[in-house]
């Protein structure tokens, strides 16, 4: 620093530095208050989904093959405990039947060799999936300030 | 010391105790707003914009490493915002004319102006430096006031040091050449 910038400096200490509110402090502290208990929150902060996608893929994939697998080896392969709502309805369609090929039989049929489980693995992992989803999104919303 | 005292707030707050915040706050409020002010121009705009400034401060603690004084980061956040938002009202800083004044002309001047009362140098100092461009204002004030070095101003702005360097010898010669006439025209009024 130069004698100009020295002398400068001398002078320029003498400036008014300008002074924000009185209750300045009290509100930034309040506002990081309530910043810091959105940041508390400590369940849904870093929630993460309790099935991964990969693992969706894969459980999807083995189901389809499951189907896949009942469907090929037939009502003989199908275990003991098949579902009866389908087999009644397969057995009611019998009343309609018009010719071997009846396509609506042989659908209803294919769902009557599902064992009863499977269905409800089907239900559990959809209301898994909707809560996971529901959460995921909760937990997305952004905890910042945001700052005009 | 000065960064002793800061980092040791710091840490604190990021062990959980928030209200070491408030240390932060109350030691540079002022020369935020001040910042805030001198390029946003009106006090409401200004202390939301300090509000901000600390907010986002607090929001990103744990990023601050320490490198810079705590000071230079947290004016660089402010000086950042506030020309975002000027951006954001497409407002452009006044250029600066050359001025034709010596060497020889300042050191007059400011033995001219140390003669004037101490109430009239503050009125006649902040007129002077009011009239200066928003973002020269900034630089001479952490320049000559808060004693930031270049390289910190460099950090706050983004302006290359040479460009400082520039930019503060032109204000200094404008203030000085602002303060000229405020001081003749009082002369003037008292014949």
């Amino acid at each position: 620093m130069n004698k100009l910038d020295k002398q400068f400096e001398e002078m320029m200490k003498g400036i008014r530095i300008d002074s924000p509110s009185s209750d300045f402090t009290l509100k930034v502290m309040s506002r990081i208050q309530a910043e810091a208990a959105v940041q508390r929150r400590p369940l849904l902060q870093n929630y993460q989904p309790v099935i991964s996608k990969k693992t969706w893929i894969i459980l999807i994939a083995a189901f389809v093959l499951l189907m896949i697998y009942i469907t090929v080896s037939g009502k003989d392969a199908a275990p003991a405990g098949g579902s009866v709502f389908w087999s009644a309805v397969a057995q009611s369609m019998n009343v309609f039947k018009t010719g071997e090929s009846s396509i609506l039989q042989k659908g209803v049929g294919i769902f009557s060799l599902v064992p009863t489980i499977a269905y409800l693995i089907v239900l559990a992992s959809l209301a898994l999936w909707t809560l996971d989803g529901f959460l995921g999104r909760f937990s997305h919303r952004s905890s910042e300030i945001h700052i005009k | 010391m000065d960064k002793k005292e800061d980092q040791y707030y710091i840490e604190a707050v990021r062990n959980g105790n928030i209200q070491a915040f408030a240390f932060l706050v109350e030691k540079y409020q002022k020369l935020i707003y001040t910042l805030a002010l001198k390029l946003l121009k009106r006090p409401e705009d200004a202390e939301e914009m300090a509000q901000d400034t600390f907010i986002k401060a607090y929001q990103k603690l744990d990023s601050y490493e320490g490198k810079s004084k705590f000071s230079t980061w947290i004016y660089s956040i402010t000086y950042n915002a506030c020309i975002s938002e000027l951006r954001k009202r497409r407002i452009e800083f006044k250029s600066l004319e050359d001025q034709r004044i010596t060497e020889q002309d300042e050191m007059k001047m400011h033995d001219y102006y140390r003669e004037t009362k101490k109430e009239d140098q503050e009125k006649y100092l902040n007129l002077a430096l009011g009239k200066l461009p928003e973002d020269d204002q900034v630089l001479v004030t952490l320049y000559y006031y808060e004693n930031q070095s270049m390289d910190e101003i460099s950090e706050i702005t983004g302006l290359t040091v040479s460009n400082i360097k520039v930019k503060i010898h032109r204000a200094r010669k404008k203030m000085y050449s602002l303060l000229h006439e405020m001081l003749n025209e009082e002369i003037y009024s008292l014949l």
